[in-house]
């Protein structure tokens, strides 16, 4: 009793934190959290893919989450950004209600009736005056495909507008532009197993411990002890867990390349039968000669020897090889005949359709993939082609449209829908789950082109994101977590995303806003069946049938959801085939036929062309960007909401400089570094760390300032932007 | 066109009601039985390699074990921890930082994630004045009995890696248990099932007391102060990191971030005031005890004043628990903590100053003249052991600033200065009591200032780390406590009841800045801007 007296061991806050079994295979979970049941949703942060399992109250409400350990991506883990997902959802800055600008310029809530007149009259009179090609819109990879394909439908057969494009613009459009070209298809051949069965892996411009970290868990589980090589400007977290790190100079990647493909070819470290599945492997060889690592010394910075050294390494017969690559690849002016130089390298060493090999793009966004299908963006919805008169006449049979609705012509691009802005071709921007006025390269232009645009209307789950604050009309959207559709990864594997939680105020599903604007404009007709993402996904998967997408073999969600997710392709012929044998991890081309007319992979290259903007005296260091940590997510509109999440990411923008560098400007760690280029000039607390090479300098591209500096310059085939390098010059006040 | 809207198209408001409705409404999970079945978690086989089969045996006990080669940074045990144990928001049981390794290439980065360390000797334990951390005589999991905490946040300045964490709203702290409750039934710590390279393990570790190892897996085993990682000798961390080595350059990302601590104003408070009131009591409140005839004017007019100092300053300290009520077990904790043992110092001379003002209005008693005389020679022992009790609270935090000498200093000093101001209100036509008070206070003052001297070493220091604080972020703060010092000086001249204001804001300010420059130790931490 005195004891008991003395020493309170139970009470109200210990009881708090008192555990019970959780079922649903989860252990113990604290009393107050005990799920009433679970359901299975993808992330919708990267493109990983990785599923979660929501945990539920008996109304169906999310009450936390864990990582789903059934699930072949991710295997029961999760990256912080995973684990805190429905954090963002609960912000106090969601846009609850449409919000119109006033007479007096202020942003005003109002219904949806008037917001959707608004819409819909502002754009219809831009249309009347201006013309098909006066109205464009940017989307995102991080919505579901049935939401991006109502989105594409709707803009360009229903509307009859033209000019679209998303943000995998930023992302992944390099890749797909390689793949396109060499594969004949935008076919990422690789499948995660192929990590845990490399014996030589090299990630090339691609921080995977910080920005995929559930990939860098299965290298981690790989048992071949492999070679782990990575080839980065920067000592990053990746380069420094590495077996082995190639530090060349920014930008020397594309001759790098060419010089390991010089050594392979004249050591004849070549696999002929897979050579016999390409074309213009001579044109190649002969290109590739020139290319000695004696050649490719000053641009990379490398020794001869060491590009020798690791021509071996890449070429070891008998070994399997994969080749990896991320933004550092695909956010630069050559970057798709980097990727290509890639894709080359593992088409004449036979590192391609084998368990461990591969050449593979480590997607950005949760549904970079399905933006590639399935967007009516830059290709025709379902995997095909605008320009093709037959794509065009299947697809409009499949959707019971005229032909005619669909156009031969092709979108602008991102960069060329801002030109149109600046010349007054495009007069009003649509833009939907995403951030252009933080995340385009040279951003203060947009601030610029604002004024130019009669109207700019902002649909996404945050009022406050720059974008939406410059809208004129911000159309409250339900974010992940409050919708259902498909989602894609980057080893081709869909997968759904369920509704899990209410949406805030009057906000609504992007799909059901979609839907409220094809009633009032006057083409609900055409979309009568789109009523819901799943009677959608059906439409879709019916159109991709014999193309390399195709999907046909897929019932409904419950059949991806029972599968854990399911890869494409997976036709119908497929089922009766291997019954329900299917194994859950499928890399492509296993037969050595490839998706062009001919059946055989194009080698593809070109001479390394200069760094756009190069350091001069004026601008003396070069800047790289990239991803600063695992808990941070692009603009930071949905972690910067998590409070868990931004405790682990510094605050504000900082820099990572060289000790020497540091040293001659008399710069302190922690002490305030003004950087400048062309175009602006911020200010960033200095990270001193012989991480980054002399000369050169690192901004993590989260903080919004960053981009006030990049350099607006993009790769001619794919037409994404050239974040990775551009001129500065540096001082301390 | 809008007129075959309306009669083409069912009415827009209809179809906005419509999917406002839908969006509104969740699907009721069905939950199939199998799901709902009670079987082992899925997770089982993935972390059964990660905790020990068997429980510890005598002189062992359950350790973190974190691989510096397996661990990257991705930080989801942090996360994991926090969902899993269904923590407040913002609250975190584990923590992760980031060790940086000097100026040569190739460069050293490394992520140190890190809860409890269930420390043999634990400090947050010791200090402890009600008993609420125990240390578990099986796991050796040092836990903390929320129910009663009194929130006095001492264990935050004892325990030297900044583990326990004080919840506002729940007005205790809190702290990572090592999830013992999965622990006991062979389920694996939140963090050790989440990490998805397998860095965090649960391993038997045997007592280390005869030999002191460095934190991290260094060359060098005496811990590297410079480096601002925590010294291991305090409470015998059990941690272990293995795998990669840590060279000895290598410090914390967040040491040269120059954020000032937190003030906790009620300490501030508490301490000014009960140290002006003993020694303004002891300096001039005073009389002889021998006369019967009433006290003279002066005396008892400082003695109230005293008295009502001195207790405002224990009202203050009160104000300084998050759960007062529960306060009354501060003697569990005597035999270990110093704040036990202030709270019996300060019990103990608190009715005095009350005795000696009732004194001369209560009616004669037998050996009242005996007793007035005990009680008012006791008042300057009782009230010294009382101070140095304070001090010894700081000291005992093992951390620089507040070391013994600079504490009893500061703490002592102030007891001096306000004797010598009573002293001089009760004799203010003595020239001598002028220069006393003066030069008492410039003497404390001198000391204060003289500590700057450490923001010129070249090496980062705790020291160094304080005086870059009173420079930086707390300069202004610094200027006034020196400029209200003087001040007071020279009203004292005027008149020295002018000064008793002014000195005691100057001395709040001082005690403010002893609170906030002090480099509190912690782990290492993410890198981050300075405040200024």
């Amino acid at each position: 009793m005195l004891k008991q007296l003395l020493k309170q061991h139970d009470g109200p806050l210990t009881r708090d934190l008192v555990q019970e079994p959780g079922t649903f295979g989860l252990g113990k979970i604290p009393s107050r959290l005990k799920p009433h049941s679970t359901v299975s949703s993808i992330c919708g942060f990267c493109a990983t893919g990785c599923q979660l399992k929501i945990h539920l109250d008996e109304s169906g409400n999310a009450i936390n989450l864990s990582p789903h350990p059934g699930y072949p991506v991710n295997l029961g883990m999760a990256c912080p950004k995973g684990w805190q997902a429905l954090d963002p959802l609960d912000a106090s800055d969601r846009a609850t209600t449409p919000l119109l600008r006033d007479a007096s310029g202020k942003l005003s809530p109002v219904a949806w009736d008037t917001a959707l007149d608004a819409f819909v009259s502002r754009l219809k009179s831009i249309k009347e005056t201006h013309g098909h090609e006066s109205v464009a819109f940017l989307s995102t990879g991080q919505i579901p495909f049935e939401e991006m394909a109502f989105l594409g439908c709707l803009f360009k057969f229903g509307m009859g507008f033209l000019h679209c494009d998303a943000n995998t613009r930023q992302c992944m459009a390099t890749a797909v532009t390689a793949y396109k070209q060499s594969f004949g298809f935008d076919a990422p051949p690789a499948t995660y197993a192929d990590f845990e069965e490399s014996d030589v892996i090299v990630l090339i411009g691609s921080n995977l411990c910080i920005a995929h970290p559930i990939l860098w868990q299965r290298v981690m589980r790989n048992k071949r002890t492999p070679q782990i090589i990575v080839i980065d400007p920067r000592a990053t977290e990746t380069a420094q867990a590495a077996t082995q790190h190639i530090a060349m100079r920014p930008k020397g990647d594309l001759p790098l390349l060419y010089a390991l493909a010089h050594c392979i070819i004249r050591d004849e470290r070549t696999d002929a039968q897979s050579i016999s599945n390409t074309s213009g492997f001579e044109e190649f060889s002969e290109f590739v000669k020139s290319h000695t690592p004696q050649a490719a010394a000053e641009a990379t910075g490398l020794s001869p020897e060491a590009i020798e050294a690791l021509a071996a390494t890449v070429s070891q017969p008998g070994k399997r090889v994969s080749w990896w690559w991320t933004m550092g690849v695909n956010q630069s002016y050559e970057g798709v005949r980097t990727a290509q130089a890639i894709i080359n390298l593992c088409l004449i060493t036979g590192n391609i359709g084998k368990p461990g090999t591969g050449p593979s793009s480590v997607t950005g966004q949760c549904n970079a993939m399905g933006s590639r299908l399935f967007s009516n963006t830059t290709s025709l919805v379902g995997g095909h082609d605008f320009a093709d008169p037959a794509h065009r006449e299947k697809v409009a049979s499949a959707l019971g449209i005229s032909p005619d609705l669909i156009p031969s012509q092709t979108s602008l691009a991102y960069d060329q829908i801002f030109d149109a802005i600046e010349n007054g071709k495009i007069k009003a921007l649509w833009i939907i789950a995403t951030n252009p006025f933080h995340s385009w390269i040279d951003r203060a232009r947009l601030d610029r082109l604002r004024e130019k645009l009669d109207f700019l209307v902002v649909q996404d789950m945050y009022h406050s994101t720059e974008s939406a604050r410059a809208a004129d009309l911000v159309l409250p959207a339900a974010g992940w977590g409050e919708k259902d559709g498909c989602l894609i990864n980057s080893e081709r594997r869909i997968g759904t995303i369920k509704a899990v939680r209410k949406a805030p105020g009057i906000a609504l599903s992007d799909f059901r806003i979609f839907r409220l604007i094809a009633a009032r404009w006057g083409c609900g007709e055409m979309f009568s069946g789109w009523t819901d993402p799943q009677a959608v996904f059906k439409i879709l998967r019916d159109l991709t049938v014999d193309r390399p997408c195709d999907i046909s073999g897929i019932r409904d969600y419950a059949h991806l959801d029972a599968e854990g997710g399911i890869q494409w392709p997976f036709p119908e012929s497929q089922i009766s085939n291997l019954k329900s044998q299917t194994p859950s991890e499928r890399r492509l081309f296993e037969d050595g036929k490839f998706f062009t007319p001919d059946r055989k992979a194009r080698l593809h290259f070109a001479t390394p062309s200069p760094i756009p903007e190069p350091t001069d005296s004026e601008y003396p260091f070069t800047l790289l960007t990239g991803r600063g940590t695992s808990s941070q997510w692009h603009t930071l509109s949905r972690t910067g909401k998590s409070k868990l999440l931004s405790l682990l990411a510094p605050p504000s923008a900082y820099v990572e400089i060289h000790p020497d560098d540091a040293a001659a400007l008399n710069l302190k760690n922690n002490g305030t570094l003004t950087i400048r280029s062309r175009r602006g000039e911020i200010q960033a607390t200095a990270y001193i760390a012989p991480t980054v090479q002399r000369g050169q300098i690192f901004l993590p591209m989260h903080y919004p300032e960053v981009n006030l500096l990049t350099h607006p310059s993009f790769d001619p085939h794919s037409r994404q932007p050239n974040y990775k390098a551009c001129a500065v010059a540096l001082w301390v006040r | 066109m809008p007129a075959t809207l309306q009669r083409t198209q069912p009415s827009p408001v209809t179809l906005i009601d419509q999917l406002l409705a839908e969006q509104g409404s969740l699907q009721t999970p069905v939950a199939r039985f199998a799901e709902i079945h009670d079987r082992r978690p899925d997770l089982e086989e993935h972390y059964r390699q990660l905790i020990p089969l068997s429980k510890p045996g005598s002189g062992e006990q359950y350790a973190f074990e974190v691989s510096l080669d397996r661990c990257t940074g991705c930080k989801a045990c942090v996360s994991a921890c926090h969902s899993l144990n269904g923590l407040d928001e913002g609250e975190t049981w584990r923590d992760t930082g980031l060790l940086l390794g000097g100026d040569s290439a190739p460069a050293f980065q490394q992520t140190i994630t890190s809860a409890c360390h269930h420390c043999e000797d634990p400090g947050c334990m010791n200090g402890c004045p009600v008993g609420a951390y125990e240390k578990d005589s099986d796991t050796g999991i040092v836990r903390h009995l929320d129910d009663q905490c009194i929130g006095c946040s001492y264990c935050i300045l004892k325990c030297p890696y900044d583990v326990p964490k004080y919840s506002k709203k729940r007005g205790i702290v809190r702290k990572c248990d090592m999830c013992h409750q999965r622990l006991a039934i062979g389920e694996a710590p939140a963090c050790v099932q989440a990490c998805p390279t397998e860095a965090i393990r649960i391993v038997k570790v045997r007592s280390q007391e005869t030999e002191v190892r460095n934190l991290f897996n260094q060359q060098s085993t005496i811990s590297n102060q410079q480096s601002a990682i925590p010294d291991s000798s305090i409470t015998l961390p059990t941690t272990r990191y293995v795998g990669r080595a840590v060279p000895d350059s290598a410090h914390a990302a967040d040491r040269a971030a120059l954020v000032p601590q937190h003030a906790h104003w009620p300490l501030v408070f508490m301490l000014a005031f009960t140290q002006a009131g003993i020694g303004l009591l002891c300096g001039g409140g005073l009389h002889p005890p021998s006369q019967t005839s009433p006290i003279p004017q002066t005396p008892f007019q400082i003695l109230l004043l005293s008295t009502a100092i001195f207790n405002l300053g224990m009202i203050a300290a009160t104000l300084h628990l998050g759960q007062p009520l529960k306060a009354w077990r501060f003697f569990i904790g005597l035999k270990t903590s110093w704040l036990s043992r202030e709270i019996l110092a300060f019990s103990l001379f608190a009715p005095i100053p009350f005795v000696l003002v009732a004194l001369p209005f209560t009616p004669d008693f037998l050996f009242k003249d005996l007793f007035s005389s005990i009680t008012s020679y006791s008042a300057l022992p009782l009230g010294l052991l009382a101070v140095f009790t304070s001090v010894m609270i700081y000291h005992d935090t093992h951390r620089s600033l507040w070391r013994f000498r600079r504490s009893a200093l500061r703490f002592f000093g102030t007891v001096a200065v306000f004797s010598a101001l009573g002293m001089l209100i009760n004799d203010s036509s003595a020239a001598i009591s002028y220069g006393i008070f003066a030069v008492v206070i410039m003497w404390k003052l001198f000391f204060e200032i003289f500590f700057l001297r450490h923001v010129r070493t070249i090496e980062w220091s705790p020291d160094q780390h304080s005086a870059r604080l009173l420079i930086g972020p707390l300069r202004k703060i610094f200027i006034a406590r020196c400029a209200l010092a003087l001040t007071a000086i020279t009203a004292s001249i005027f008149n020295p009841w002018f000064a008793l204001p002014i000195l005691l804001v100057a001395e709040i300010l001082e005690r403010q800045l002893f609170f906030q420059s002090v480099q509190a130790p912690k782990m290492p931490g993410n890198f981050g801007p300075a405040t200024h």
